[in-house]
């Protein structure tokens, strides 16, 4: 009984987690597909509306904001640039990551202390200063802040990638494929990857939040990419010189963004558990 | 004497992890090829360009700047601000005590608050207790902290009209940033405390005591906690370098003239040098923090003793 209760709730996380981010993926991509206002041009006769305002015969469900830009549209936009940018931006991470990890496992010695030096180095940079001084010097597009974000993300993926793969290497199947003759990069990639591929991509799930927050940081510094384009972060850092004015502007950015935020850590504690459960 | 050169190893590792991110800040600035460029105001003529370029050095061969780059830190020079025509060190160090004012004081609240609910939520696990604390550490987590600050400012400064909605001096003042740094922190470190404890509570030793009719509160307190406490010091290195990063954005909403606002003013002024200096030194409490950890851990944890 109390493990069923258990089980339940365990399950209604994920089905919690799941809703929350469908809710943020219908934001992203059928906002910018079907809702007619233009994200980018406003009526200047109607700045500031609050939610549920009717301009002109049509309806705004979040307000306008100070350029009488349409909020939902612009929420949607903006969130759609930031899924696109830290989605990217996190498969750089855990390609780099991951190979660099499992090259680090596998080979050992110098090049183990190389990489695992080189994670300490990364680790001890602050990411958002990191970031901000890198975009201040090559400047703010959306390619830059990828590359940026993906490249100064790869480390915790390295180091757990290469724990694993020293579990795996010593394995007796991995110790037969040497044995046959089978080359090193036939292990790592045949027979050393598929079994991280699970826990990287739970890795992964954990990690995006981090990279969510650190991609909305830089835009509310407005350091990021910038407007008129709206990303989730550009959104709060401009509604927020009109707090007084027009809350709206800064609370909705911000639900999208705890919304996606904790659908990310409850989806990735539920894969985490389910894979405790599996291994017990 | 093993512990004695394990604390000797880790600190050759800082000093390796200290000169790559010495190398990591210096070539930051050369991404594009040409830092005089990118630093100089975009209305700049060639001239102007090239006799910056001069006076700061940079027409030098590469290697003749990073090490002169290098000789300087290592002499406390981090070189001169663009903006302030001063050592960039002097006002890193001029804005340190606000920053570790509200830093120390997040810390404080949050680690705190975190262990006694963190243990509570461990203590009555799956109740109802549990459940809201979970909650409400998800919650932490989940809202970036300028969000939170702007949350703060709109309830407490702006309809109550209870606390100020920024600047340093007053106690008042110090309340929704430190509120709004230790949020996060104190999320991790419920769940951290929480998971940590439940592992610890569920070992044999613990069923010993139980069996021999110890109070449950004594078992947490004497027995479990000692243990649970090991991985929840481990991380402490890792999210101080997380609290750095987070000041920089609440004292640019409550107008805290800490590190972090003259890191991100500095930014978008182009004044790298003084930037330079902000990440070294922050990696710099990081790499020391996590020394510290590691050497802590050693004499906390029989188990890691060599």
């Amino acid at each position: 009984m109390m493990t069923r209760l258990l089980a339940a709730r365990e399950n209604a996380d994920a089905v919690l987690a799941m809703a929350l981010l469908a809710c943020v993926a219908a934001l992203a991509v059928l906002v910018p597909l079907l809702w007619p206002p233009d994200p980018l041009r406003g009526v200047l006769a109607a700045t500031f509306r609050p939610p549920m305002a009717v301009v002109e015969g049509g309806l705004h469900p979040l307000g306008t904001d100070q350029l009488g830009r349409d909020l939902l549209a612009r929420l949607g936009l903006g969130t759609a640039i930031s899924l696109g940018i830290v989605v990217l931006a996190s498969l750089i991470s855990v390609v780099l990551g991951t190979s660099l990890g499992m090259i680090a496992g596998y080979f050992g010695g110098w090049v183990d202390a190389v990489v695992m030096r080189a994670v300490d180095i990364q680790l001890a940079i602050p990411f958002i200063l990191l970031i901000l001084l890198v975009v201040a010097v090559v400047g703010p597009s959306i390619s830059n802040l990828v590359l940026v974000l993906g490249v100064t993300g790869w480390a915790i993926f390295a180091r757990v990638a290469r724990a694993r793969t020293l579990e795996i290497r010593e394995l007796e199947y991995v110790e037969a494929c040497r044995a046959i003759g089978v080359s090193d990069a036939g292990i790592i990639f045949r027979h050393v990857l598929p079994n991280i591929f699970g826990p990287q991509t739970v890795l992964l799930t954990l990690d995006l939040p981090r990279l969510v927050i650190l991609e909305a940081s830089v835009g509310f510094l407005g350091l990021g990419v910038q407007p008129p384009t709206p990303t989730l972060g550009n959104l709060i850092g401009e509604g927020r010189a009109f707090i007084l004015l027009a809350n709206w502007l800064v609370l909705y950015p911000g639900l999208t963004i705890g919304a996606l935020v904790v659908g990310c850590n409850l989806f990735g504690d539920w894969l985490v558990r389910r894979a405790d459960a599996k291994a017990a | 004497m093993k512990s004695l050169r394990f604390v000797a190893g880790r600190a050759v590792q800082g000093v390796i992890v200290m000169a790559g991110v010495s190398l990591i800040v210096f070539f930051a600035l050369f991404l594009t090829g040409d830092p005089a460029a990118v630093m100089m105001p975009p209305d700049a003529n060639r001239a102007e360009i090239e006799a910056f370029r001069h006076a700061m050095g940079y027409d030098d061969p590469i290697l003749v700047q990073y090490l002169r780059f290098v000789g300087g830190v290592a002499s406390g020079d981090f070189g001169r601000s663009l903006r302030f025509q001063r050592p960039a060190f002097d006002l890193l160090f001029e804005r340190l005590p606000a920053t570790a004012l509200l830093a120390v004081t997040a810390l404080l609240w949050s680690s705190l608050l975190g262990f006694v609910l963190g243990t509570l939520a461990a203590v009555r696990k799956n109740g109802a207790i549990d459940f809201a604390i979970r909650v409400i550490s998800l919650l932490g987590q989940a809202v970036p902290v300028f969000w939170l600050g702007l949350l703060l400012i709109i309830v407490f400064s702006l309809k109550l009209r209870w606390l100020p909605s920024g600047g340093i001096g007053t106690p008042a003042q110090l309340v929704m940033p430190s509120l709004a740094l230790g949020a996060y922190y104190f999320s991790a470190i419920t769940r951290l405390v929480r998971a940590s404890l439940i592992e610890v509570l569920g070992e044999n030793y613990i069923r010993t005591a139980r069996a021999k009719g110890t109070s449950e509160w004594r078992i947490v307190v004497h027995h479990a906690m000692r243990n649970a406490l090991i991985p929840v010091i481990t991380v402490q290195g890792m999210y101080f370098a997380s609290l750095l990063g987070g000041a920089l954005i609440t004292e640019i909403i409550f107008a805290w003239p800490g590190i972090g606002r003259l890191a991100v003013d500095s930014i978008q002024t182009k004044d790298f040098p003084v930037v330079q200096a902000v990440v070294l030194f922050a990696a710099f409490v990081f790499v020391v923090t996590n020394f510290l950890v590691d050497v802590a851990h050693v004499f906390l944890n029989p188990r890691v003793r060599l």
